[in-house]
C-alpha cells in the first residue's frame, strides 16, 4: 500500500520548489494563466454550465408558477393516500435491484479479473449484452420467458414441477429484470477497480492465515469501497426513477411505484412539470447525501483505497483450485439466463410475423421479412451513422472532461470541488422531458445556431451521461497514489505532462469502462432525443420508437438484434485498443 | 488559493446559464402576456393562404401546384405513424422536398409550443391528434384552411382551424384462439362478468377512450355511480398494460384474451398482414359496440415558410391520402362507398371537455385502473 506520509509529501513539495527556482524570465509572464488553471477552469465551467441549465429550469418549474412561489407540485406529487405504499414498493424494488446487480456485477468482475475462472470470453458478452438490449425489449423478452400464461420457461418446466414455477409479474420479477439489466454498470465499474488492485495485499492476508472468504470480506471489498458506493448510488437512483420495468411488469397485477405518479402527471396536457420536479427534488436530496457520504469516505482515508503506488505489482490471477468447475458451471448458467435466453427470444421473435410460443406452426412461419422491412427504412442508415457519431463523441468528450474533473475532486479537494462533484451528479435526477425542454428553451434563444442541429443532441447526451462518467473516473482516481504524481513533479514534469503521461494511462481501466458504458447507453437515449432531434438528425432510438409506435414489434426485435451485433463489435475494438495502454496483465 | 480559481468559472457558468434562461422558462402560457407584433413570416403566409382560400375548382388547384412547386420545400411536424407512406407518394407526385419530424403527440405539441414562443418557425404543417391540434389552435398558431375537400368530410372531422383526415377507432379486440366463436363480447359491460376474470386487459393511459365511454353510459341514463361501477368491475377482471403496441403484441401471443381499447388498425394489421389470431368483429362482421372515435387531423401553421406547399399537402391528405390510410387499415375522414363503420354505434371523444379540464378525468381513470376507491 501507499507508504507516503504527510511529512513525506511536504518534503516532496519543498523539493519541487527547490528544484525549480523561478527563472527571471518567467517573472514577467506570471500573469499568464498556467495550463493547469486553464484546463481545470474550463472543465469546471463546462460541468457547471451543463448541470445548471436543466437544474435551473427544473427548480423554477417546481417552485414557481404564474402567481409566484408555490409548493403545489409537492402536494400533487406526494399528496396521495397511497403514497406510503408507492414509496414502499419503490424502495423495495430499488434496493432489491441494487442488491442483485451489486452481487452479480461484483462477483463476475472479481472472478473475471482476479481468478483463473474458465470461459472468460463469455464474460465479455455477459457484461455488455444486457446493457445493449433496449429496456422495453429486454423486459418483454422476460415476459415471453417467464409469464405464467405464455412463458416458454414455464411451459417447459410445468410438466415436471406441476405448476408454472415462475411469475414475472411480481415485485420479484421486477427486481430480477431491473437488477440483471443494470448489473453491467456494476460489472464495468468493478472490473476497473479490481484491475487496479495490488494482489499482494490479498496474498499477505492469505499467508497470515486468513481464509479466502475472510480475505475477500476484510481486504478485497474494503479496498474497492469507492467503486461499490458509486455503483449503489447510481443504481438506487436509476431504479427509483425507472418506469419501464414497473410499467410493463408491475401494472399488470396492480403493483404501483412512486414514478407511476410522475408518469401520470407528465402524460396529460399540459404536463405537470411542477409535480415531476417535486419528485426530482426528492431524488436530488438522496443524491446530494449520497455524494456527500462518498466524498466523506474518500476524504477520511484517501490513502486507504490507493492501490496503485510506486511499488510495482503484477496482477496475477488467483487459482480457484477444486472450485474451478463449480464456478465455471455457475458462469455458464448465468450467461444462459441473462444473455442467451433473452437474446434467443429476441432473435426468435425477429424471424416471426408476430410472437407466438415455439411450436411446429411457429417454426414454419419463420421469415426474414422483418430484416427486409428494416433495411427498406430510409432513415436506418442515417440513424445508425448519427448514433455512432453521437455515441463515440459523447463517450469520448465526457470521459475526457471527467478524468480532469476527477483529479480536481479527488486530489485538489478544495471547497469549490465539492460543489463541482455534486453538480456533476445532478443530471441523474433530471427527468428526460425536463432536460429536453430546458435545452430547447435555451438554444432556441441562443445566438449560436445549435438548435436544429445534431449538436443539441450531443449537449443533451453529455449532460445526461456526465454523472456516470464522473463516477467511473473518480473511482479509478481514488485508487492512484499521490506518490506517483509527486515523483513526476519532482523529476521536473509539468502538471499537464504528469496528467497526460502518468495519470491518464493509470486511469485507463476506469476511463475505458466509462467510455463503453456511455457509448452503449447513449444508443438507447430517447426521452430527450425525441424532443430535440431534427429531420435528418434521426438517431437509432428514434427509429426504435417509430417501430414501436407503428406496432412493428417484430421489426423492433430485428433492430435489437442488429444493435447488439454492432455494439459488441464496437466494444471489442475498444477493449483491444484499451488493452494496449495502461495496466497490462 | 486554488478554490478561488475554481469559483470564478463556476460563477461565470451560473451567470451565463441564468442569463440564457431569462425569465420564467416554464411559465405555462407566456404567449398570452406580451403578444409580439405580427411576424414577417406570418404576413407573407397570410397573403398566400388568403389568395388560395379565395379560389375554387381547377383555378385553385393550378395556382396551388404552381406556387407550391415554386416553394419547393415542406416541413411537417407529426405524430402520424404512417406519415412516410403519405410523403413518399406526395414527393413522387410533386416537385417538393419534404422533411418530417415525428414523435408522440405529447412531444410534438411541446416542441411546437417551445419553437413558436421563441419565434422559431421551422414547420409549415402540424399533423397530430385532436387534443394537441386544439391546443395549438387555442394558442393561435394555426391558419384557416378552406377547400371543397374539407367541405366533403364527415362532420366529426370539421374543427376550428384544423381538419380531421382520419380516425382512431377504439375497439374491443380478442384473441381468436382464446375466445371461441359465439363467445365474443358484444359490449364493454359484458366484460364485468366474473367469467372474464384475469382474461381482460386495459391500457393505463387511455383517458380519452374512458371519458367517451363514461359519457356514453351517462347519456344512456346510468348514474355516475353505476357507470363507475362498470369500469371498476372490468378493471377488477383486468391485467393492466402500458402502450398499445405492447398490449397488441401480448394479445396476439395470448397473454390475455381480450383488450378493451385497442386501435382497430392495430388489430386489422396484425390479423391481415401477419396472420395473428386476433379480431374485433365476429364471424357475422359485428363488433362490440359502441366504438369510440377520435379524430386525427392536419392544420396550416400561420407562420409557414411554405404556405402553398402546406395547403397542397392538406389537399393531398384529403384526396389521394385517403386511399393510403385505407391501405393501412385506417378509417379516413371522407366517407367512402364501403364505409367500415357505417350503421355501427359510435361515440366521439369529448375533446373540448378534455382540453379545458383534463385533471379530474386523469385522476378518475387512474383510480379505476388502480382498482382503488374512486375519488372526485
Amino acid at each position: 500500500m501507499a507508504t507516503t506520509t504527510d511529512r513525506g509529501m511536504s518534503r516532496a513539495g519543498s523539493v519541487v520548489a527547490g528544484a525549480r527556482p523561478p527563472a527571471p524570465r518567467r517573472r514577467g509572464r506570471r500573469w499568464l494563466p498556467t495550463p493547469q488553471l486553464l484546463i481545470t477552469g474550463a472543465v469546471a465551467a463546462v460541468i457547471a454550465y451543463l448541470a445548471l441549465v436543466p437544474l435551473y429550469y427544473l427548480l423554477w418549474g417546481t417552485f414557481f408558477d404564474d402567481n409566484g412561489l408555490t409548493f403545489g407540485g409537492f402536494e400533487r406529487a406526494y399528496g396521495n393516500n397511497r403514497i406510503g405504499e408507492l414509496v414502499g414498493n419503490s424502495l423495495w424494488f430499488a434496493v432489491g435491484a441494487a442488491v442483485l446487480s451489486l452481487t452479480v456485477g461484483t462477483s463476475l468482475a472479481y472472478l473475471n479479473v482476479r481468478t483463473d475462472v474458465p470461459f472468460k470470453a463469455v464474460f465479455f458478452a455477459a457484461s455488455i449484452v444486457p446493457l445493449i438490449i433496449p429496456g422495453i425489449l429486454y423486459t418483454i423478452s422476460w415476459i415471453f420467458l417467464a409469464s405464467p400464461e405464455i412463458g416458454v420457461l414455464n411451459a417447459a418446466l410445468s410438466p415436471i414441477v406441476g405448476t408454472a414455477p415462475f411469475d414475472i409479474f411480481t415485485i420479484w420479477g421486477m427486481i430480477w429484470v431491473e437488477g440483471l439489466h443494470s448489473s453491467p454498470i456494476v460489472f464495468l465499474l468493478m472490473v476497473a477497480a479490481f484491475r487496479a488492485m495490488d494482489p499482494s495485499l490479498e496474498e499477505s492476508a492469505l499467508m497470515s492465515g486468513a481464509s479466502r472468504l475472510q480475505t475477500i470480506r476484510k481486504v478485497t471489498l474494503p479496498l474497492v469501497r469507492p467503486g461499490l458506493l458509486a455503483a449503489v448510488l447510481i443504481i438506487l437512483i436509476t431504479s427509483i426513477e425507472s418506469f419501464e420495468v414497473p410499467a410493463l411488469l408491475g401494472l399488470q397485477n396492480g403493483i404501483y411505484v412512486f414514478t407511476s405518479r410522475i408518469y401520470f402527471v407528465l402524460r396529460s396536457y399540459p404536463p405537470d412539470l411542477a409535480a415531476a420536479g417535486a419528485l426530482a427534488v426528492g431524488l436530488l436530496l438522496i443524491a446530494v447525501i449520497g455524494v456527500g457520504i462518498s466524498r466523506l469516505l474518500a476524504g477520511k482515508g484517501s490513502k486507504t483505497f490507493q492501490t496503485i503506488t510506486g511499488k510495482g505489482f503484477r496482477p496475477r490471477p488467483m487459482d480457484l483450485g477444486r472450485w474451478k468447475p463449480v464456478v465455471g458451471f455457475g458462469i455458464l448458467l448465468y450467461f444462459f439466463v441473462t444473455v442467451l435466453a433473452p437474446l434467443a427470444v429476441l432473435l426468435y421473435t425477429s424471424f416471426l410475423p408476430f410472437y407466438q410460443a415455439p411450436s411446429a406452426e411457429a417454426f414454419s412461419s419463420l421469415t426474414l421479412e422483418n430484416y427486409r422491412d428494416l433495411f427498406k427504412l430510409d432513415q436506418a442508415v442515417t440513424a445508425m451513422k448519427n448514433s455512432l457519431i453521437l455515441g463515440v463523441s459523447t463517450a469520448t468528450g465526457v470521459m475526457a472532461v471527467m478524468s480532469v474533473a476527477a483529479w480536481m475532486v479527488v486530489r485538489a479537494r478544495t471547497r469549490g470541488t465539492g460543489v463541482l462533484e455534486q453538480l456533476s451528479f445532478v443530471p441523474l435526477v433530471i427527468p428526460g422531458l425536463v432536460l429536453g425542454l430546458s435545452l430547447s428553451f435555451v438554444y432556441l434563444r441562443s445566438p449560436i445556431p445549435i438548435y436544429g442541429t445534431i449538436f443539441i443532441l450531443l449537449i443533451a447526451y453529455c449532460t445526461k451521461y456526465m454523472p456516470y462518467g464522473m463516477r467511473y473516473a473518480t473511482t479509478s482516481m481514488t485508487q492512484i497514489s499521490n506518490e506517483l504524481e509527486e515523483s513526476a513533479l519532482v523529476s521536473g514534469a509539468s502538471w499537464w505532462q504528469t496528467f497526460r503521461r502518468v495519470l491518464l494511462p493509470l486511469l485507463t481501466p476506469g476511463i475505458l469502462a466509462g467510455w463503453v458504458y456511455i457509448l452503449v447507453v447513449s444508443f438507447r437515449e430517447l426521452s430527450s432525443s425525441i424532443l430535440l432531434y431534427s429531420p435528418g438528425n434521426e438517431v437509432l432510438s428514434i427509429l426504435i420508437f417509430e417501430q414501436y409506435e407503428n406496432g412493428q414489434f417484430t421489426v423492433l426485435a430485428a433492430l435489437g438484434v442488429i444493435m447488439v451485433m454492432t455494439l459488441v463489435v464496437l466494444v471489442s475494438v475498444a477493449y483491444k485498443v484499451g488493452a494496449k495502454v495502461g495496466l497490462r496483465q | 488559493m486554488r478554490h478561488r480559481r475554481l469559483l470564478l468559472p463556476l460563477l461565470t457558468a451560473c451567470v451565463l446559464s441564468l442569463a440564457a434562461c431569462g425569465g420564467s422558462p416554464t411559465g405555462s402560457d407566456s404567449s398570452s402576456g406580451d403578444k409580439p407584433a405580427v411576424s414577417k413570416e406570418e404576413r407573407q403566409a397570410k397573403k398566400v393562404f388568403d389568395q388560395l382560400n379565395g379560389l375554387t375548382g381547377q383555378e385553385r388547384t393550378d395556382k396551388l401546384v404552381e406556387l407550391a412547386e415554386a416553394e419547393g420545400e415542406l416541413a411537417i411536424y407529426t405524430s402520424n405513424s404512417d406519415i412516410y407512406d403519405l410523403v413518399d407518394v406526395f414527393e413522387d407526385t410533386y416537385d417538393i422536398d419534404v422533411s418530417v419530424y415525428r414523435a408522440g403527440s405529447e412531444s410534438v405539441i411541446q416542441r411546437v409550443l417551445q419553437e413558436q414562443k421563441a419565434n422559431y418557425f421551422a414547420h409549415d404543417v402540424l399533423e397530430t391528434n385532436a387534443l394537441e391540434l386544439n391546443v395549438a389552435n387555442k394558442e393561435g398558431f394555426l391558419y384557416e384552411y378552406k377547400s371543397e375537400f374539407r367541405d366533403a368530410a364527415r362532420p366529426e372531422a370539421l374543427a376550428d382551424n384544423w381538419t380531421g383526415t382520419r380516425f382512431n377507432v377504439f375497439v374491443i379486440g380478442w384473441n381468436t384462439k382464446l375466445v371461441k366463436p359465439g363467445e365474443e363480447p358484444k359490449s364493454f359491460e359484458e366484460l364485468a362478468d366474473p367469467k372474464w376474470a384475469g382474461k381482460v386487459s386495459m391500457e393505463v393511459s387511455d383517458v380519452d377512450w374512458f371519458t367517451a365511454l363514461y359519457d356514453y353510459y351517462l347519456a344512456q341514463g346510468k348514474t355516475k355511480e353505476e357507470a363507475r361501477d362498470i369500469f371498476a368491475r372490468v378493471a377488477a377482471n383486468s391485467k393492466i398494460a402500458k402502450g398499445h403496441t405492447t398490449q397488441g403484441e401480448l394479445l396476439s401471443a395470448g397473454q390475455f384474451a381480450v383488450t378493451v381499447s385497442s386501435y382497430s388498425h392495430t388489430i386489422d394489421k396484425a390479423a391481415n398482414e401477419d396472420g395473428a389470431p386476433v379480431a374485433w368483429r365476429d364471424a357475422s362482421g359485428e363488433p362490440a359496440q359502441p366504438l369510440v372515435l377520435r379524430p386525427n387531423g392536419v392544420a396550416l401553421m400561420k407562420n409557414a415558410k411554405n404556405p402553398a406547399a402546406a395547403t397542397l399537402f392538406v389537399d393531398f391528405e384529403l384526396t389521394e391520402g385517403q386511399g393510403i390510410f385505407e391501405d393501412a387499415f385506417r378509417i379516413g375522414s371522407l366517407p367512402t362507398d364501403e364505409d367500415p363503420i357505417e350503421g355501427l354505434e359510435v361515440v366521439a371523444v369529448p375533446e373540448k371537455k378534455l382540453l379545458e379540464n383534463p385533471k379530474p378525468w386523469d385522476e378518475l381513470y387512474a383510480e379505476i385502473v388502480q382498482g382503488g376507491e374512486t375519488v372526485e
